[in-house]
């Protein structure tokens, strides 16, 4: 690795759809940036918020997930309740000075390798693109746009 | 959490797989970097850690005590996993002691860079070492696998599939969504390479099938949901549509499809020949019965208000069955003869005929039948029984009440206050649209089948109701709206202004008499018509019909108005009486009028006329007839009869019911609704009588009655090939004879009848005519039956669900659908087939022989545009049809091909047998197939151009006859299915195996398994072989008996959970529960299908799921950010 900053993202892929998937980019040998690190559930909604948090206080500067298409889920649902974390997450995150943009969320099927190549590359831009995740730096942001709210008269 | 087995001394073993790891990934160093992490005890590496001697590298060093736990860093653990939790059991710890790391699908493979692929791989190693130390031990649960398997699809695969099961004892469920069993096969002629017979080496399997006694056939068929039993097994729920013909009884013998009326093209024949409505695809079909295609109510019946079956009766005419006919029209309808001349017919107004040309004239079909049969009777009530039923007014309304109740058994006296029965069809309607002795012929039927009338009875003066209700155990009264509504303008009195119905009433009573020589009608309905054509009949000089709105608004129907138009009546539109001008001496003498122009709508939906002030002027006349509706004579009755009325003067009866608010009385007809047309007072009778019959019986009068009273349905026809030809008018006297009250129109000719019958576009495909069921011996057919769910259980499901062939039309390069002699690799088959529409003889559409024939391979296939993919079998059977083509005719064959792709056993030699006997092979891609001749030796032929790639030129080839080697495609509903079975799509569609060379037909789905083309395009041999492993894989499943199930199940950590219950409605299996005593959830392991979702979600981190607890991911989490 070269000397230069590279982002560190986790990835956590559901079993049946997206793990199968980045399997077959595998066997498609689809190359795509170095920077994901997989983690394997058996569905997303075993995702626990405190996951993706734990990534990030941990040095992760992005966090991928991905889950089966709306509808496809091998447990009925598991993806839909993902999504209302995620959501959730979103403006978690954003509370605590981080960019939202760091969090992913994508629907990949089984037969999707190209997709996870796709997603992986766009996500390390991406990231790449905000710089490192300094959660000290973080913190700071966060307490700052609080001054500004209690400035305008807004009480969080 | 405690430890089971010491501290953990982690053995890493890093696997080169060959090259594949090794050549991306630094194994050495990864190893070096292994050693240093905590708790690691040994890091090895090996060429190929999957072998047996890599397995026992692991063995040894458990044995020896030198590790307890195992990381294995290789492939993917989808590919390995159990092999090398086998090789830690087999170690002697308990196989949960072990982690995978994944650098080979996940690194080697898809990274670019040696360094990032080594550094990654070390990433995902530190993790798993972390996670392998916080593992638990677990045990495997066993579950019962119920020994039933389901096959999905009867073509070969699941024909083979279903067999190998049913020869190993097992019972198999073998559902098929046709009438038949046999799939695309049983449509082939020969079989390519070896020329077999398709159905020589078919039939004999389907006839197995059906006799096997482990095999319970479900054809016609398809599964509705797929829901888990439990743990490992199914519910399924399969839906038996409804065949109408009992499957059981059906001897197959044909009897049905001789008389049926009905020809539709035949799907088995791919469209080339017809089959009746009630069909079997083909002679060999298995089950040998037969099966009705109905769509439901045709769209003619079910807008007509009482019914009537206007497709049966038609299809019927156009087989010149017309006794039949008049059987059908008889079933629903009393007085066919005169709903044949003055019925309203909403029925055309939603004949898809009109969406074509023009409706069909159902109408008068149906006079015709009654005019060729003038003395044909009614049907004779089935049923006798004692109770007798009054009926006011012989109206239409009370005509069809009496004849309903009589049906049922009832005897109906019905009272008439006029001197005629009929009501207003034989006082309003003139006689030259209704001639009387039709009328009296109808009314004498009825009284033939015990129907008493009695004329002069007016209710309220000779009879009152309490009489009725006294001596009768049930009242209906159908007294019509004949009072006549009034102008309301000046000079309405004077001598010689009559109202529409009270002119007709005396026309109709008494015969024609001289009203005046220059006539004014007021209004712009049927009756304004009626009166103006009798006003010319009793000798008026000059008939002029007075509208205030513009012909398009009248009401009255537009063939009536033209004949009125014909015989010389004029019309002035836009103009309202307003004065009527004359005294009591002179009689009238004209008419002052308004000029009105057309505003905005109102509630009838049309434009409301609005007088233009100061444009009055004068029409002169000397009688004037204003027909502007009636109202009903209640306004005195209602009272006395105690009878409820609404503020419109009519009476008030229950919508569902027709009840009055006195028990036991009903009311229908325009006495209700004001005035309304024939049909919808005939309605309202049998809609009564039907009431009569409940209250009598003492049933719910308002039960299951919401598809009575005219509906809409629409059915998407394919009218694309219909050939324009508008509705065959109805002969009529000639205008001379006008004058008099002869009936106007003749009636058609048997042969104009049959062409008119003809134009039916079969919307409900069969008519229920039911001339099937009176000739079916074993009285096999059920008109009634209705669609029926069966819920089976199974422990294993194969789906062999097929293909689709590519629809050609997506390619009109290929010119099919616009060229008579274009056809598909599937028609071709059929036509081909000795057992197929021509016998098996090649022919053009003209029915010559073709001299030429070209066949274009890849058709939808290996095309960019369409699928990427090669079917894999168009080639073969390519070279089967030049090779059919040159035995059976002198023909010239080009095949245009891309590549020949001729892969199996004995293909080749095929190919160069077909090459041998004068088959022409040219490389290349088709430009197109045209028409357009540019020499005299292409004029009438079609010219495929196509660049010969080995010759390198383009070329024009004229032939006769085009071939399409289409392609194969999943099928329409993959992706409805798939969800169905909670399978996986490859992009194309196809079902997608759990490992394409290792588990072909395995899915991700424990216990479902795939079979033949619905995982992808193959042939013959191919599915049949792959038909046998998926019927091998659910055989082992259900022959042991069981299934070790992944211990992932989730559980609760009884001290930490604070009873929210937060978890108890995400669980999509209901397996969390609330126990009350010691407040807190419990996990029912036996539902637990190990999602993991209550555990993301518990707040206080009581519920944790095995082999994927918080603690076991968060190392995981920490272990590949943190190695550096």
């Amino acid at each position: 690795m070269s000397n230069d900053w590279e982002p560190k993202i986790v990835a956590f892929f559901c079993t049946w759809c997206t793990y199968t998937a980045a399997d077959l980019a595998g066997i498609s040998r689809m190359t795509y940036a170095p920077n994901g690190r997989i983690v394997r559930v058996m569905c997303s909604g075993r995702i626990d918020p405190q996951f993706v948090l734990k990534a990030f206080a941990d040095g992760a500067d992005g966090v991928l997930i991905g889950g089966c298409h709306p509808g496809d889920c091998h447990y009925q649902a598991g993806n839909y309740k993902a999504l209302r974390r995620y959501t959730l997450l979103k403006r978690v995150l954003t509370e605590m000075g981080i960019e939202p943009e760091r969090l992913r969320l994508e629907w990949i099927s089984a037969s999707e390798g190209d997709r996870v190549q796709k997603v992986m590359n766009e996500m390390a831009e991406q990231v790449r693109r905000l710089g490192p995740l300094h959660l000290e730096k973080a913190s700071r942001r966060a307490q700052v746009k609080e001054k500004e709210r209690e400035a305008v008269g807004v009480r969080s | 959490m405690p430890e089971t087995n010491g501290a953990p001394k982690i053995g890493v073993y890093v696997c080169h797989c060959g090259v594949n790891i090794a050549a991306k990934v630094n194994v050495s160093e990864v190893v070096e970097f292994a050693q240093k992490l905590p708790f690691v005890t040994v890091a090895r590496e090996y060429k190929f850690m999957c072998s047996d001697p890599g397995q026992e590298l692991i063995q040894q060093d458990l044995r020896e005590g030198k590790v307890n736990r195992v990381v294995v860093a290789s492939c993917s653990p989808l590919m390995h996993e159990a092999t090398f939790r086998r090789a830690t059991a087999e170690g002697g710890q308990n196989p949960f002691f072990f982690q995978m790391a994944n650098i080979r699908e996940h690194v080697s493979w898809v990274t670019e860079d040696e360094r990032d692929a080594t550094e990654k791989a070390k990433a995902l190693i530190a993790a798993a070492v972390r996670r392998v130390a916080v593992h638990q031990p677990l045990e495997r649960k066993r579950v019962p696998v119920h020994p039933h398997v389901l096959v999905v699809g009867a073509g070969i695969a699941g024909i083979e599939a279903a067999l190998k099961i049913a020869d190993a004892g097992k019972k198999v469920y073998l559902v098929e969504r046709e009438p038949t069993i046999g799939g695309h096969m049983a449509k082939f002629d020969k079989t390519f390479p070896t020329l077999d017979c398709a159905a020589c080496i078919l039939t004999p399997k389907m006839t197995q099938v059906r006799a096997h006694p482990n095999i319970e056939l479900l054809t016609y068929s398809e599964v509705e949901s797929v829901e888990p039993y439990d743990l490992r097994n199914f519910k399924v729920r399969i839906r038996r549509k409804a065949r109408y013909v009992n499957e059981d009884t059906c001897t197959g013998c044909g009897l049905c499809a001789d008389v049926c009326p009905v020809t539709v093209p035949s799907e088995f024949d791919e469209g080339l020949g017809t089959r009746k409505a009630i069909y079997r695809p083909f002679p060999q079909a298995v089950p040998n019965v037969f099966t009705i295609s109905r769509r439901g109510t045709p769209p003619c019946q079910a807008a007509c208000s009482i019914h009537q079956n206007a497709q049966g009766y038609i299809t019927l005419i156009a087989q010149g069955k017309f006794k039949e006919a008049l059987e059908v029209i008889l079933r629903d309808n009393p007085l066919p003869s005169i709903c044949g001349r003055i019925c309203t017919h909403p029925c055309t107004l939603n004949c898809t005929r009109a969406t074509v040309d023009e409706p069909l004239n159902i109408p008068g079909l149906k006079r015709f039948v009654t005019d060729l049969f003038p003395d044909y009777k009614l049907p004779q009530p089935k049923a006798n029984r004692s109770e007798r039923i009054a009926i006011v007014g012989s109206g239409p309304a009370g005509l069809m009440c009496a004849y309903e109740l009589r049906q049922r058994g009832y005897w109906p006296t019905i009272y008439e206050a006029q001197p005629v029965p009929g009501g207003m069809l034989a006082l309003g309607i003139p006689a030259f649209r209704l001639p009387r002795d039709v009328i009296t012929k109808e009314i004498n039927r009825l009284k033939e089948i015990g129907i008493e009338i009695k004329t002069n009875t007016p209710l309220g003066k000779a009879i009152t109701l309490e009489q009725l209700r006294k001596h009768y155990a049930a009242v209906f009264i159908g007294i019509g709206a004949h009072v006549e509504r009034k102008l309301k303008i000046p000079g309405e009195d004077l001598p010689n202004v009559w109202g529409g119905i009270e002119f007709l009433r005396r026309v109709n009573l008494e015969g024609p008499f001289k009203l005046g020589e220059k006539v004014l009608v007021i209004g712009g309905g049927n009756s304004a018509i009626d009166a103006a054509r009798t006003a010319l009949r009793c000798g008026a000089k000059e008939v002029t019909i007075v509208y205030r709105r513009t012909r398009a608004e009248m009401p009255a129907d537009p063939k009536e108005i033209a004949a009125a138009e014909e015989e010389g009546v004029t019309m002035i539109f836009l103009a309202a009486p307003k004065t009527i001008l004359g005294s009591k001496e002179t009689g009238v003498t004209g008419l002052e009028c308004l000029r009105m122009k057309l505003g905005a709508p109102d509630a009838s939906g049309r434009p409301a006329p609005e007088p233009i002030p100061g444009s009055e002027f004068v029409l002169s006349c000397d009688a004037i007839i204003a027909t502007i509706g009636q109202v009903p004579d209640i306004a005195s009755l209602g009272e006395q009869l105690g009878i409820e009325t609404t503020k419109w003067g009519t009476f008030k009866v229950d919508g569902v019911t027709l009840e009055t608010n006195v028990p036991g009385v009903f009311a229908g007809g325009d006495c209700v609704t004001g005035p309304d047309v024939v049909v919808n007072a005939m309605y309202a009778g049998k809609k009564a009588a039907i009431s009569i019959d409940r209250y009598l019986n003492k049933l719910d009068m308002r039960a299951g009655r919401e598809l009575e009273g005219p509906y809409r349905t629409e059915y998407a026809i394919d009218t694309s090939g219909t050939p324009v030809q508008k509705q065959i008018p109805m002969p009529a006297i000639e205008l001379g004879r006008r004058r008099t009250f002869d009936e106007v129109h003749t009636g058609y000719t048997q042969e104009l009848a049959i062409a008119e019958a003809k134009r039916c576009l079969d919307c409900a495909i069969c008519c229920d005519c039911r001339l099937c069921s009176t000739v079916c011996e074993p009285k096999a057919i059920n008109y009634e039956m209705k669609d029926k769910i069966e819920e089976i259980v199974v422990g294993a499901i194969i789906l062999a669900t097929g293909f689709k062939t590519f629809d050609p039309r997506r390619a009109p390069y290929t010119g099919y659908g616009r060229y008579d002699n274009v056809l598909t690799a599937l028609e071709f088959e059929r036509m081909v087939n000795s057992a197929g529409p021509t016998g098996g003889k090649i022919l053009l559409k003209n029915g010559k022989e073709p001299k030429s024939i070209g066949i274009i391979h890849c058709v939808g296939s290996r095309d960019k545009r369409f699928n990427p993919y090669c079917s894999r079998v168009c080639c073969m059977y390519s070279l089967k049809f030049a090779h059919l083509v040159k035995e059976r005719t002198k023909a010239e064959v080009y095949n245009f091909y891309i590549d020949l792709r001729a892969f199996g056993k004995g293909y080749e030699e095929f190919y160069n047998r077909v090459l041998s006997e004068g088959a022409r092979l040219i490389r290349g891609n088709i430009g197109e197939v045209t028409d357009v001749a540019l020499s005299p030796e292409e004029e009438g032929k079609l010219i495929i151009r196509v660049e010969d790639t080995l010759a390198g030129v383009v070329r024009r080839i004229p032939v006769d006859m085009v071939i399409l080697a289409t392609g194969l495609e999943p099928q329409a509903d993959a992706e409805e299915v798939r969800r169905k079975f909670s399978i996986s799509c490859s992009k194309e569609g196809w079902f997608l195996e759990r490992h394409p060379k290792l588990a072909p037909v395995s899915t991700f789905t424990d216990g479902v398994f795939i079979a033949g083309t619905c995982q992808g395009p193959k042939d013959i041999p191919d599915a049949v072989a792959q038909a046998g492993a998926a019927a091998a894989e659910a055989l082992a499943l259900i022959d042991r008996g069981f299934v070790e199930l992944e211990p992932n199940t989730a559980f609760i950590q009884e001290e930490l959970c604070s009873g929210c219950k937060t978890c108890i409605p995400l669980c999509p299996f209901n397996a969390i529960s609330f126990t009350s005593e010691k407040g807190i959830a419990v996990i029912n392991e036996a539902l637990c299908k190990g999602c993991g979702t209550c555990v993301a979600a518990c707040p206080s981190g009581a519920a944790q799921q095995h082999l994927f607890t918080d603690e076991q991911i968060y190392e995981e989490i920490e272990g590949v950010l943190s190695y550096v």
